[in-house]
């Protein structure tokens, strides 16, 4: 990689991210001239108009309140960021840091950053200097998320050390050899075209540079001190940030005898109570709360309480409030709620081997235990899939993951002895696990966002964006810290990597494309494909420089399939019914040659693709997260540092366009939580873009991620939504995402069935009496809707 | 009639299914205090300044005792005289979010205050604490307004029995609630005392939906019995706003003192009269001030939350959940 490369990146990048009129700082904050109630930031302290002589509460307040009125013009969202970014660089200036060389000087004298960084830096000063990029790009949301979270501060006076673009450029010296590659990845991050997952943006450049954002743990062993030698690589895994799954499927079920004392078994609740007890208390990092999500496979005879777990109702000994909840679903269960037919449970103890096979060998090995007469209960399938859709409906846990699918088509699974066993925290990680080996990704996520030009995707720039991006990933493998030697052993053997994205709803809103469009469907299924070609050719390139990773042997791969092969035309997995699987032929010819490559250098790592949350990066970046739609057109976001207004900017600029953008549409949006469908004034145009989450068939969400899932070898955080949830919708819903072969669900999102009453959105009227006898639909309508449905209120 | 005297205890065929179905609601919105995590709140108060621990004592203060206070009228008024069986239904639900509440604060307060001196303190601030013992007087005179009247007889009782209905939605839940709900909040703004904000959150879903219930009950009346709402009433209801309002502003001067950033006695008249300007229309009467709401940050309270899951309990779940399995749903 030359220097003339890196500046092409940066400049090309910088040029296509679009409008950049910032504000400067000390500017008045936008409102519009129908602002009645004060539009521009007046009242409380803010009377005078912020700037250089103003002192820090001041000019804090006037970003507060150039926030807080994000809603009446989205551009206030960019003043209170530039107002930030002058408080930031005064705030570093205090420490004397003025330039990116002298940040590092500081956080590495405050004992922040590694001496290898501190000593690169050093010798690279003024062409590293000369990277740094004043402007800035950020949303307030996402320049707020970094100053509260991400940028180093001083150990005692608290005050940050480095600016934003300190920050970025940091993070890609911590990855980088020369200063080529560091300003490659610095154009990325700077133009928010792409950035590494949160534990890489804390901890690169550290001392302990643990830079991997999520774990797999296999289920404990059934014994006593394996069960709690799990706990402790917990805690030293979370320790360091890293999100938990941890499968539990291995250990016996309630009433199981415990031969060593004669006594029986109280289940695994209790054991699960220790856990959650334990992931509270260990802080990770100290940065945010520790977080772990537990797999259990359908056939545990303790499944039922465990799909309790989340209740807030019942004997708080038999909860556990921090843990979140998978289901590991083998197909057979789905296929006898489908046939209406009963279903085994059992106890681990009996059946030690089911856990570690899927697929056919799965189902013979299941019937067999049946006949056996090993089961220690049977229930009707049927009750038992009821039962979980509960789950999900009252507490969005619970996620449905599919077993089998995630086995069968995985690179990893060549031969018997490596199965997947859990998924990870956010449902997009799939890897084998064993008592030796815990599963590590590594993740980052392109913002789609940021690779739109004219009317459609920058196709070239965003492969180049995946190479990059792809490279430092694999680079992250040899520089990351494991906190456990399970987790490297597994991270070096297979180096797998998680690429994903972020920001397809900005793409379908600027494009112009409803969610549910066939176009949407189309060109979201080719960028799928070609991250996934570009992702793919690179590995093979670090192969041929660097060597295949060490069990590429016991890869699919090895053995010629690529991850798409494992989707025929016209089929999901295998099944009929399935969407959107049959590969395009207008790119098979690269395929073919990508497989030709591959056969001569091999793979660098085992898998590439997993489409992740996104939740806090796309913050910064400020794009919708990953491959949802927007929830609302206005929505607040809770976080550690404060609550924060979002507003939808693409419909706010269809509607100045338009010269509807006004208190009294802002106030019916508002009071119409967010939705513009029931407001006549809004064109049917818009009202289809702009639906939101709720809006939208679900079917749509399903049929996207079923067409790109051949390019995802990995799995995807795929969240669903419904309103008001019923058992018989949902267990439409989820039948039709497992034939549809999705590996993995996310969460079921649903709303309060009481709400808040708005403060700040004018009173309507006195409501008329209600009708003595009212029709019970139309009640219930009222209740859903109490300020869209007036006519049965 | 709605307020005729009696115990009504048929509930088919339903006179007011409106009431039902808030009671229906109501129950899928539960929510238990055990889920309120407040551990970072601690860190968040031990780096205040004496100024805002000062203003977070007075109100923890208030809060201890105010569900209990709204609990108390329940009981001896409303339920009592509110005749048709589904809005009793709602009424004893509504007793046991109230319940709720007073656990809730009572958490809040054993974990904010862990000197014992000090939490006994608190709850004696409603007869010690000039500003506190002033709403509570405010409180106590409108639970006794009705003299312990069995029967409401005469379109004078029904109208002093509205007065008490109005005041404890419009004056009480309505605003010096909302009053509180505002510093709370205000301290959200700033990153600070989130586990208070989630659970007030869920306390202020709650009173929202108890207001609303009140209003619903005011509409019903006034659509069966138009003649009660004269304009004696209306100026009746007019004073005991203007109280209320000055009360919760004695309580601001108490909070805020000289004033701290962002909060302080005039921005919270602006915002009071504001929330009285709303409360009065939902009445369908005029405005009586004209004021226009001076807190930015509650805009937040009024759109959906999106919370991250990695750093708070999301509180849009529902708790009661109908059907059967089946496959041929739309969704």
């Amino acid at each position: 990689m030359t220097q003339t490369m890196a500046e092409a990146a940066i400049g090309t990048a910088g040029e296509a991210a679009g409008d950049a009129a910032i504000d400067a700082a000390g500017d008045a904050v936008t409102g519009t001239a129908d602002d009645a109630a004060g539009g521009a930031v007046t009242g409380t302290a803010a009377g005078a108009v912020p700037g250089a002589g103003a002192g820090p509460d001041t000019r804090r307040l006037a970003i507060e309140e150039a926030a807080a009125r994000v809603i009446t013009d989205p551009e206030n969202s960019r003043t209170a960021a530039g107002l930030l970014d002058g408080l930031i660089a005064d705030e570093t200036a205090e420490h004397g840091v003025r330039t990116f060389s002298e940040s590092v000087a500081a956080t590495h004298a405050a004992g922040l950053v590694a001496d290898r960084l501190a000593e690169f830096v050093a010798a690279n000063a003024a062409e590293l200097d000369a990277l740094v990029r004043e402007e800035t790009r950020f949303e307030y949301f996402g320049l707020r998320t970094v100053y509260d979270r991400y940028l180093l501060r001083h150990p005692e006076t608290r005050k940050v050390l480095e600016r934003p673009q300190h920050f970025f450029l940091r993070v890609a010296c911590g990855l980088s050899e020369t200063v080529a590659e560091a300003g490659e990845l610095y154009g990325l991050m700077t133009t928010l075209s792409y950035l590494p997952s949160s534990p890489t943006l804390f901890n690169s450049g550290a001392r302990r540079p643990q830079l991997s954002s999520c774990f797999l743990l296999d289920s404990p062993r059934d014994e006593l001190e394996a069960i709690y030698e799990r706990y402790a690589q917990v805690a030293r895994l979370s320790k360091y940030a890293g999100g938990i799954g941890i499968a539990w499927t291995r250990v016996r079920s309630r009433g199981s005898l415990i031969r060593g004392t004669n006594g029986h078994s109280n289940g695994i609740v209790p054991w699960l109570r220790t856990l959650d007890s334990s992931v509270a208390a260990v802080n990770q990092g100290g940065r945010r709360k520790g977080a772990a999500c537990v797999y259990l496979e359908t056939w545990h005879a303790d499944v039922e309480e465990f799909l309790e777990l989340r209740d807030n109702t019942g004997e708080d000994a038999r909860r556990t409030h921090n843990l979140n909840l998978a289901n590991w679903v083998p197909d057979e269960f789905m296929r006898r709620v489908e046939a209406d037919e009963e279903w085994s449970l059992f106890d681990p103890k009996d059946v030690p081997h089911l856990t570690d096979l899927y697929g056919a060998a799965f189902d013979a090995a299941y019937r067999a235990a049946e006949e056996a007469g090993l089961a220690v209960r049977r229930i009707p399938a049927r009750t038992l899939y009821g039962r979980m859709m509960r789950t999900l409906a009252q507490t969005g846990n619970g996620w449905m993951t599919f077993k089998d699918a995630a086995n069968r088509t995985s690179n990893q699974t060549a031969r018997p002895e490596n199965v997947i066993h859990l998924s990870n925290l956010c449902t997009e990680i799939l890897e084998v696990t064993s008592d030796a080996e815990t599963a590590v990704c590594n993740l980052g996520s392109v913002n789609l966002a940021a690779h739109l030009a004219g009317d459609g995707v920058d196709w070239e720039r965003l492969r180049r964006t995946v190479r990059t991006a792809v490279r430092f990933l694999d680079r992250t493998i040899d520089l990351g810290f494991y906190p456990t030697p399970e987790a490297e052993a597994a991270n070096r053997r297979w180096r797998p990597i998680g690429l994903g994205v972020m920001g397809l709803a900005d793409v379908f809103f600027a494009l112009r494309l409803p969610f549910d469009s066939p176009e949407a469907l189309e060109l979201s299924t080719r960028i799928a494909e070609e991250i996934a070609l570009a992702a793919y050719g690179t590995s093979a390139d670090l192969a041929a420089e660097r060597g295949r990773h060490p069990s590429y042997g016991e890869t699919r791969a090895a053995d010629g399939v690529l991850h798409p092969d494992h989707y025929g035309d016209g089929h999901s997995n295998g099944r009929s019914g399935g969407h959107g699987a049959s590969r395009s032929a207008a790119r098979s010819p690269e395929w073919a040659a990508l497989r030709e490559r591959i056969a001569e250098t091999g793979l660098r790592n085992s898998l590439l693709i997993a489409i992740a949350p996104t939740a806090t990066i796309a913050s910064i970046a400020g794009c919708y997260e990953c491959i949802e739609p927007q929830v609302s057109n206005v929505f607040k976001r809770e976080t550690l540092s404060g609550e924060f207004l979002q507003v939808n900017r693409y419909l706010v600029r269809d509607l100045q366009a338009r010269g509807l953008w006004n208190e009294r549409i802002r106030d019916a949006i508002k009071r119409a939580d967010g939705s513009v469908q029931d407001i006549p004034e809004i064109p049917a145009d818009l009202k289809v873009l702009y639906r939101t989450a709720w809006e939208l068939p679900q079917k749509a969400l399903i049929d996207l991620a079923a067409a790109r899932t051949p390019y995802v070898d990995q799995a995807q955080s795929l969240n669903l939504f419904m309103a008001t949830p019923t058992i018989g919708k949902l267990s439409s819903m989820y039948a039709y995402a497992w034939k549809s072969g999705l590996k993995t669900t996310y969460y079921l999102r649903s709303r309060p069935a009481t709400r808040i009453a708005q403060t700040t959105v004018a009173a309507a009227p006195g409501a008329p009496a209600p009708a003595a006898v009212a029709d019970p639909e139309a009640v219930a309508c009222s209740l859903e809707n109490p300020e869209v449905c007036d006519a049965c209120q | 009639m709605l307020l005729d005297p009696g115990m009504d205890l048929t509930l088919r065929p339903m006179r007011y299914p409106d009431f039902y179905e808030r009671y229906r609601a109501a129950i899928r919105n539960t929510w238990t205090v055990e889920e309120v995590d407040l551990n970072s709140d601690l860190a968040d108060l031990a780096k205040m300044t004496d100024q805002e621990r000062h203003l977070i004592n007075r109100l923890v203060a208030f809060f201890a005792t105010g569900d209990s206070i709204v609990a108390n009228n329940l009981v001896l008024n409303l339920y009592q005289h509110v005749n048709a069986p589904e809005a009793r239904l709602y009424l004893s639900r509504q007793l046991f979010e109230e319940a709720v509440h007073v656990q809730f604060y009572l958490t809040l307060l054993d974990t904010y205050l862990p000197d014992h001196d000090e939490r006994v303190k608190a709850f004696a601030a409603v007869e010690h604490i000039p500003s506190i013992r002033d709403k509570a007087e405010f409180c106590f005179r409108w639970i006794d307004s009705l003299g312990g009247l069995d029967r409401l007889e005469t379109s004078q009782d029904r109208r002093a029995f509205l007065l008490n209905l109005i005041c404890f939605a419009a004056c009480i839940e309505g605003l010096f609630f909302y009053g509180a709900f505002a510093y709370v909040y205000w301290f959200r703004s700033r990153g600070l005392l989130g586990g208070l904000a989630t659970g007030t959150n869920w306390v202020f879903r709650d009173e929202s939906m108890h207001m609303e219930f009140a209003f619903s009950v005011v509409d019903t009346v006034r659509a069966e019995e138009p003649g009660l709402f004269d304009d004696e009433l209306a100026a009746q209801v007019v004073r005991m706003m203007e109280e209320a309002v000055a009360a919760e502003l004695a309580f601001a001067a108490d909070l805020c003192g000289d004033g701290l950033p962002g909060m302080g006695v005039e921005a919270m008249r602006g915002y009071l009269e504001y929330v009285a300007d709303q409360r009065l229309a939902r009445l369908g009467m005029p405005a009586r001030y004209g004021t226009a709401n001076p807190f930015a940050f509650m805009e937040l309270q009024d759109v959906q939350e999106l919370a991250n899951f990695f750093e708070r309990r999301v509180s849009a779940y529902q708790v009661a959940v109908e059907g059967n399995v089946t496959f041929d749903e739309d969704f």
